[in-house]
């Protein structure tokens, strides 16, 4: 459509330009100078400049059977890089805080390890003579989606779910899941209300109903979560009885000590890390077996730009493969299950990122009361 | 042997016409030396304000710590001064033309890297960084040696960084030093028949390093390496510098 409106400019133009002709030719005819051929000459181009205006059309058509334009597969290649988009907020253990090493700033995370396959798919896709380079850039989750829709990304990967109600903004696409068995989990400080939510499973007999649960045992809470994720959008629609905040990060979320925070919802695999590598004295909130306690199911996409129809395709079907051979299996046992320092797989495999496309000063953010509550 | 008479006139002038130039490669030599010093001191120095700065770079409660890139600067001059007498911003007339050209170079290459860890520096909430003396340090000499003739690195012997790994040369140098005493100068030769400069200047442990490189030996350390079980004043590792005879 947008074509089409670049040519209906064009063909203005033409127009324009042939009314300007048209206009000279009768100047001329005027100081007697008759010329019936240029006259037909004037007479053609003003009809063909009435009749261009429906070429845009035809040319979108033709478009659409046959691409003449570059497709962003191609560009990708041309420009033997790739721009990724990655939340500068620290997900641990899919993407940890920026490090400094023998090699300059680096970021990784089972992300990051991600962009890297994708990155050495692209490079035998362009013919594997030259690399296709990631180009990192560190936005705030916030302004993810933002810096997609204005083309400054190929592709976004940060932990990202869209299977929630609300959680994918219109004119963005998501991948195939890299990541299965996320959803909404909980952890406190406080071992009373851990037992709080354990007794309100107990009072259940017969039929186990978590939602019930989670929202009589949270009930009268203070309960923290990350802006625009997935848990905010969680609590808004299901947990009636809280005072719920909104916070800029997890990190904010953990150090807010005013208001006191009771219960902190975010992904139940990034708070399985945390609690057991991060903030120890924070415990996860468990159904009284001792078993996860999930509050919805998530799974993790790449996101990309809804016309890129291209890069859809080809994102998808390395997942696939990568699902397929175990690879997938294999990077979510090294970065979830495995004891090793972050640092050190920084420096080994982490990767560069535009130090002028971050922030200036990342701060973790704060917390505030989310309206109406 | 009575020399033949001729020979007698002809060696007087071989000598004079000799002599300037041998005089003059034993100038270049000794600038070069000095100017060698002198990088050396100027990137330890980049590594001492980092250290002494660690406590403020590693703060979680700190969003904008200051450890900007003209602050740096500022204190890496005012601290080459005190150890040299050398003020970097108005070099003095008697400074080697090479180490006049090179210092400017490695000042502006170290503060090279405290910018482009800004981003990392200023990050609350987050404790421990990296940005350490070593990681300063290998940044700022392979900036440097992108930018100059000479080259400059960290080397160890067992090096957690394997571009840190010594050459030939430095393997032997660093094996020497091991075997001498802590307060042991650095080792300077001549190779190539005189037209390569090598120094290779060591560092010592000091109690800071021991956290990471202390005991208890082969337990992982914070970076996730593992601890080397070092004392205080034992071998580090070492500065390498090269510097062809011919440079710039």
């Amino acid at each position: 459509m947008a074509l089409y409106h670049r040519h209906s400019a064009l063909n203005t133009m033409i127009v324009e330009r042939s009314y300007s002709v048209a206009k000279s030719g009768r100047r001329k005819s005027l100081y007697g100078r008759g010329n019936t051929g240029a006259g037909a000459a004037v007479l053609f181009l003003v009809i063909l400049g009435l009749l261009l205006p429906g070429c845009g059309l035809i040319f979108d058509a033709v478009e659409l059977a046959y691409p003449l334009t570059r497709d962003e597969l191609s560009t990708i290649c041309a420009k033997r890089q790739i721009r990724v988009g990655i939340s500068v907020e620290p997900f641990r253990p899919f993407v940890f805080s920026a490090i400094y090493t023998n090699e300059g700033v680096r970021v990784t995370g089972l992300d990051v390890e991600l962009i890297r396959e994708v990155a050495d798919a692209l490079t035998e896709h362009c013919g594997g003579q030259q690399p296709i380079v990631p180009t990192l850039h560190l936005v705030r989750f916030r302004d993810l989606f933002l810096e997609l829709n204005e083309e400054h990304l190929d592709l976004f990967v940060s932990s990202f779910s869209g299977n929630v109600p609300g959680g994918t903004p219109t004119g963005l696409w998501l991948s195939i899941p890299y990541f299965h068995g996320a959803g909404v989990g909980a952890m406190t400080h406080d071992p009373e209300i851990v037992e709080k939510v354990r007794a309100q499973f107990r009072k259940q007999t017969g039929r186990t109903d978590t939602l019930a649960a989670i929202q009589e045992g949270l009930s009268g809470l203070t309960v923290a979560v990350q802006n625009r994720r997935t848990p905010h959008l969680y609590a808004e629609a299901n947990l009636r009885n809280i005072r719920l905040m909104v916070c800029d990060s997890l990190p904010a979320a953990v150090e807010t000590k005013d208001p006191h925070i009771d219960v902190i919802l975010t992904q139940y695999p990034i708070l399985q890390y945390v609690t057991k590598r991060v903030w120890p004295d924070w415990q996860l909130l468990e159904r009284p077996d001792g078993s996860p306690l999930i509050l919805s199911r998530e799974s993790f996409s790449i996101v990309t730009g809804e016309q890129k129809r291209r890069l859809q395709w080809f994102l998808n079907n390395l997942l696939y493969r990568l699902e397929e051979s175990g690879r997938l299996a294999q990077m979510r046992k090294r970065w979830l299950e495995e004891e090793y320092a972050p640092t050190r797989r920084a420096t080994n495999e982490g990767l560069p990122f535009e130090v002028s496309k971050v922030p200036d000063h990342y701060d973790q953010g704060q917390c505030r009361m989310a309206g109406g509550r | 042997m009575k020399l033949p008479a001729w020979l007698l006139i002809v060696l007087p002038f071989v000598y004079l016409l000799l002599w300037p130039d041998l005089g003059l490669a034993q100038s270049h030599r000794e600038a070069s030396e000095r100017t060698a010093h002198y990088l050396t001191t100027l990137l330890n120095v980049g590594r001492l304000i980092v250290e002494r700065h660690q406590p403020l770079i590693n703060d979680p409660q700190k969003g904008d710590k200051g450890f900007t890139p003209d602050f740096f600067e500022r204190e890496a001059v005012e601290e080459f001064f005190r150890q040299t007498s050398i003020d970097l911003k108005r070099p003095p007339a008697q400074l080697p033309a090479l180490a006049k050209e090179l210092l400017p170079i490695l000042l502006e290459s170290s503060t090279h890297v405290v910018a482009d860890a800004q981003f990392v520096i200023n990050q609350r909430g987050i404790g421990y960084k990296n940005f350490i003396p070593a990681t300063f340090g290998s940044q700022a000499a392979r900036k440097f040696s992108s930018r100059s003739q000479v080259k400059m690195k960290q080397t160890t012997l067992n090096p957690r960084n394997v571009k840190n790994q010594p050459d030939t040369y430095e393997e032997r140098a660093l094996k020497q030093l091991a075997a001498q005493p802590s307060s042991t100068g650095p080792v300077t030769e001549w190779l190539d028949d005189g037209k390569t400069l090598r120094t290779v200047t060591p560092i010592y442990y000091s109690q800071d390093c021991l956290v990471c490189h202390g005991d208890p030996t082969g337990t992982l350390d914070i970076s996730g390496y593992l601890r080397e079980g070092a004392k205080e004043g034992d071998l580090a590792g070492a500065i390498s510098i090269q510097i062809p005879l011919n440079n710039p």
